[in-house]
């Protein structure tokens, strides 16, 4: 079912005008690029924070406050342009095991960085919470890049076989 | 024209981390991925730094703070990215020795280096009369702005490669090629 979405998906002219215009993928890639920097780093530094490795000369909330914003927009940016990146190739996408792990990820990433937020903020939270954001953050740029190889990471698994 | 293979591209190509980044299943996607993580952390920490300097971001503590709290773990990373690039090179160094966008990364790099250096030795020397000023002075700004927009350049040359890597040949005129790919 979902192949077949993604086939319609990629017949559509608005799919066939972004894969006509060779630029577009690459440049979305890059703002992809870009804007997961920002994300990545400002969860990081929210992230030491929470376990005392950076910025210990303002209270957590200050941190917070700065880096969650950041944190916000970046990821708007991320879905927009990886709506795009979507649309310009939805087989190769959605055939992806890593594309659907990293999915998942996302929504348990961030989850996970605002219970950090939320938690830290009002003086508790412990740090096994912190590490396991980071760990997951780290996790969905390492699926991220592995879309590209679906065979080869994920062997059986993938549902990329046969398409 | 066929172009020459300097000898040390074909010997780093034909070394034992070549064979191991051409042979094995897993290295490229796991090589790839750590360059990724390590340039991600490189460049938000550098745009935290360039944007403090700028007078931009955080102007509430101190430059140095900002800067040496964060400087150490951009090494960290940049380090990662050096040793997981030169593997991603060693796979395939002919196709990324002739590459446009290959090699104008290295150049601005070069450049982010040199940014570097000239503030180390110029601006950085005076920190403690501007450490807390907003907006900082000009030529600390300046070195910020450069910083930022070479960073840029070098994550968006990077990208570029993966897309043009391999396809800088000509392709002789009797050849005949079928464009039809199967679907």
């Amino acid at each position: 079912m979902l192949v077949g979405f993604a086939k319609w998906l990629q017949a559509t002219p608005l799919s066939i005008a972004v894969q006509s215009a060779r630029w577009v993928v690459p440049a979305m890639q890059v703002i992809h690029l870009v804007a997961l920097s920002i994300v990545f780093v400002s969860a990081l530094m929210v992230i030491l924070r929470a376990l005392g490795r950076v910025r210990t000369d303002e209270p957590f909330a200050e941190t917070w406050q700065l880096f969650s914003r950041f944190i916000r927009r970046g990821v708007v940016v991320l879905l927009l342009t990886g709506l795009v990146l979507v649309i310009a190739e939805p087989i190769r996408e959605f055939t992806s095991t890593s594309f659907w792990t990293k999915m998942v990820l996302v929504v348990v990433a961030l989850a996970a960085t605002w219970a950090v937020g939320m938690r830290f903020r009002e003086g508790g939270g412990d740090r096994s919470g912190a590490v396991f954001a980071l760990l997951v953050w780290v996790a969905i740029i390492f699926f991220g890049r592995a879309i590209a190889y679906d065979e080869q990471v994920w062997g059986v698994l993938t549902l990329s076989a046969g398409h | 024209m066929a172009a020459t293979i300097p000898p040390f591209i074909q010997a780093v190509h034909d070394s034992t981390v070549g064979e191991f980044m051409r042979n094995s299943l897993w290295s490229m996607p796991v090589i790839e991925a750590l360059h990724v993580l390590a340039i991600a952390t490189v460049f938000g920490t550098v745009l935290i730094v360039d944007l403090r300097l700028l007078g931009w971001m955080g102007t509430r503590r101190a430059f140095t703070r900002t800067a040496d709290e964060l400087l150490r773990w951009t090494w960290i990373a940049f380090t990662i990215a050096a040793v997981t690039g030169v593997m991603m090179f060693t796979a395939n160094t002919l196709s990324y020795y002739v590459n446009a966008m290959f090699r104008w990364k290295l150049v601005l790099m070069a450049l982010a280096g040199l940014n570097m250096a000239v503030f180390h030795v110029r601006t950085l020397r005076s920190v403690a009369s501007w450490d807390n000023l907003v907006p900082p002075p000009r030529a600390a700004r300046l070195a910020g702005a450069v910083s930022l927009l070479v960073w840029l350049a070098v994550v968006a040359l990077g990208r570029g490669i993966g897309f043009t890597k391999g396809y800088n040949f000509e392709i002789p005129d009797d050849t005949q090629i079928q464009m039809e790919f199967p679907q």
